[in-house]
């Protein structure tokens, strides 16, 4: 049975380099897959475009590529990637001027652009009769936002990295690729699967793998449960995956490398942000995590298998995850420590303090919150009452505000409020920051024309 | 019957998605899964965050891996981009919900 080895060698940005260098040198898998962004960076990224044409891409992909190109050179691997962000074409220029100083000669590079839609190609779809419902909230339509969108960026499938692959890409980059998609591409296009129903299953075991990749070393032992017998985790080794046509596969990670693959660390990220279990939405399919078993065959090795006769996917949706960025005023943030005898009385006096300053100067922010770092900041309401005597607590002040004037204003009365804690409390540095908002909805899967564009360093 | 809090009993992953915050957590046993499949409930998940759930709850078991994924909605102050919280992504909402009590038998164990 043909079997083809796919590692997940990044898990957003920023992250570990050096994990990927060593699957680059010391595997022998065939693809290297890198996921770079997460719900917020692509926002950032629009937003950097739109004041420097050239900007707007994963910036550490450069050095990254710097070490991964002399190996490459040797070994022939691919890489699949979509550190593009909102601007995957300069990234590939960024790449072959690169490639070129290396003196690397035929590295084919397939970029993949359309996921991307100009605010005004938004309007147009309204204008059509397509309405934006926000998944979150519920709310019907954009109205309310259409003034204030900065960017807009659909969740595209593995379609074009399989058309890449097929045309020879040495390295697929494209912007607003799914996570998920950069490793059921290459499984498709190596399995030669289509999106058709003798495939479904066999997608959706892909589908589910993909989600245990595409956080890279998480699925390692990072960010762990089992974090205290973790070792060295400091070079935990990226996650490669083994699969087989059958959809079937054995998860390992580089020999000496940290970190630790077991069916806990793998199970721990099945779980990781999936939902529905049974529905799985990704792009390319649904997948049913629970139709799939997890066991351990060895150190740091596990299987992952079907489990039963339950079907592991269910066709690809008809609408891809859509998301509209648009502007909603204004955070400022400040944080001083109050130290001990009475810590806790001490930060409350300061809470009570700011929120009589607020009133004196007339702000009236959209929303503040106030919490204890080392009481309540993490577990808000749900922290039982204190009953001890902590030797310091951070008070963190969190203030929502329409104008950038109001934020800075808010701020300036939670600085103040150090008046009222007693003699040793230390301030940091105070910010503020403009709040890019996100609007997640649908789209018609037709709607988002998506291009592949082939290049080669020559 | 005696209280046993879920931190002893269970790991967690808590993520986000928008202003949507999951929470996978697993029993470190058959027997543990059982018992939170029965008592860790929707209405009992939001009771516990308070304020800071102010949306719906849904648990979907999941008996391939002895867990429950918990989805809790409007469930992060408004998503990362918008809420004053620190943990803008609810990484820790997994360990928040792990303070919370479930009833065990008497002669119940805690596993190591």
């Amino acid at each position: 049975m043909k079997k083809v080895k796919i590692a997940g060698c990044s898990a957003g940005w920023p992250d570990m380099m050096d994990p990927a260098i060593e699957v680059a040198e010391k595997s022998d898998a065939k693809y290297l897959a890198f996921d770079h962004l997460a719900e917020l960076t692509m926002a950032i990224l629009e937003r950097q475009k739109a004041k420097r044409p050239d900007r707007g891409y994963i910036p550490d992909v450069i050095p990254l590529m710097k070490k991964l190109l002399p190996i490459w050179k040797e070994k022939r691997f691919k890489m699949i990637s979509n550190a593009g962000g909102a601007n995957p074409e300069q990234c590939a220029e960024e790449i072959i001027k690169l490639a070129k100083n290396l003196g690397i000669i035929g590295f084919r590079i397939g970029i993949i652009t359309g996921d991307d839609l100009p605010i005004e190609r938004v309007k147009e779809l309204r204008a059509k009769g397509i309405k934006f419902r926000n998944l979150d909230t519920g709310e019907p339509d954009i109205d309310r936002v259409i003034n204030d969108l900065v960017a807009a960026y659909v969740y595209i499938g593995a379609d074009r990295i399989i058309e890449a692959l097929d045309q020879g890409a040495d390295l697929v980059i494209g912007g607003r690729i799914s996570d998920n998609s950069l490793f059921v591409g290459p499984w498709m296009y190596e399995f030669g699967w289509k999106y058709e129903d003798a495939y479904w299953d066999r997608i959706g075991a892909a589908v589910c793998t993909a989600h245990l990749l595409e956080c890279g070393t998480w699925s390692c032992g990072t960010c762990s449960n089992f974090w205290e017998e973790v070792p060295e985790p400091w070079h935990s080794g990226a996650p490669i995956c083994e699969m087989g046509e059958d959809g079937n596969s054995i998860i390992t990670k580089v020999e000496g490398s940290g970190g630790l693959v077991r069916a806990d660390t793998l199970k721990e990220h099945l779980v990781y942000e999936v939902h529905d279990p049974e529905n799985y939405i990704m792009p390319d399919g649904i997948g049913d995590t629970t139709a799939i078993k997890l066991e351990d065959i060895g150190p740091n090795k596990v299987r992952i298998s079907k489990l039963g006769n339950k079907p592991r996917g269910k066709p690809r949706p008809s609408t891809l995850k859509f998301c509209l960025a648009y502007l909603d005023g204004y955070i400022s943030e400040y944080i001083m420590i109050v130290p001990g005898p009475k810590a806790y009385d001490m930060a409350k006096r300061c809470e009570e303090f700011f929120y009589k300053r607020l009133e004196i100067v007339g702000l009236k922010p959209v929303e503040t919150l106030v919490s204890f770092i080392g009481y309540n900041a993490l577990f808000g309401p749900t922290a039982p009452p204190i009953d001890y005597s902590p030797n310091e607590l951070g008070v963190r002040f969190a203030i929502k505000t329409r104008t950038l004037e109001e934020a800075r204003e808010a701020r300036l009365q939670a600085t103040l409020s150090w008046y009222a804690a007693g003699v040793g409390t230390a301030f940091g540095a105070p910010s503020e920051r403009e709040v890019l908002a996100l609007w997640p909805t649908l789209i018609p899967r037709e709607e988002v024309p998506t291009k592949l564009e082939m290049r080669e360093v020559k | 019957m005696k209280k046993v809090r879920l931190r002893d009993i269970c790991w967690y992953r808590s993520g986000d998605k928008g202003d949507i915050s999951n929470i996978g957590l697993m029993a470190k046993n058959e027997k543990i899964y059982q018992i939170i499949k029965r008592q860790v409930t929707p209405e009992k998940v939001k009771a516990h965050f308070k304020d800071w759930v102010k949306g719906e709850v849904i648990i979907y078991p999941m008996d391939n891996l002895l867990a429950l994924e918990i989805v809790m909605y409007q469930a992060l102050g408004g998503g990362a981009t918008k809420t004053l919280r620190i943990d803008q992504t609810g990484k820790a909402m997994g360990n928040a919900l792990a303070w919370m009590e479930v009833e065990v038998p008497d002669d119940f164990v805690v596993p190591k």
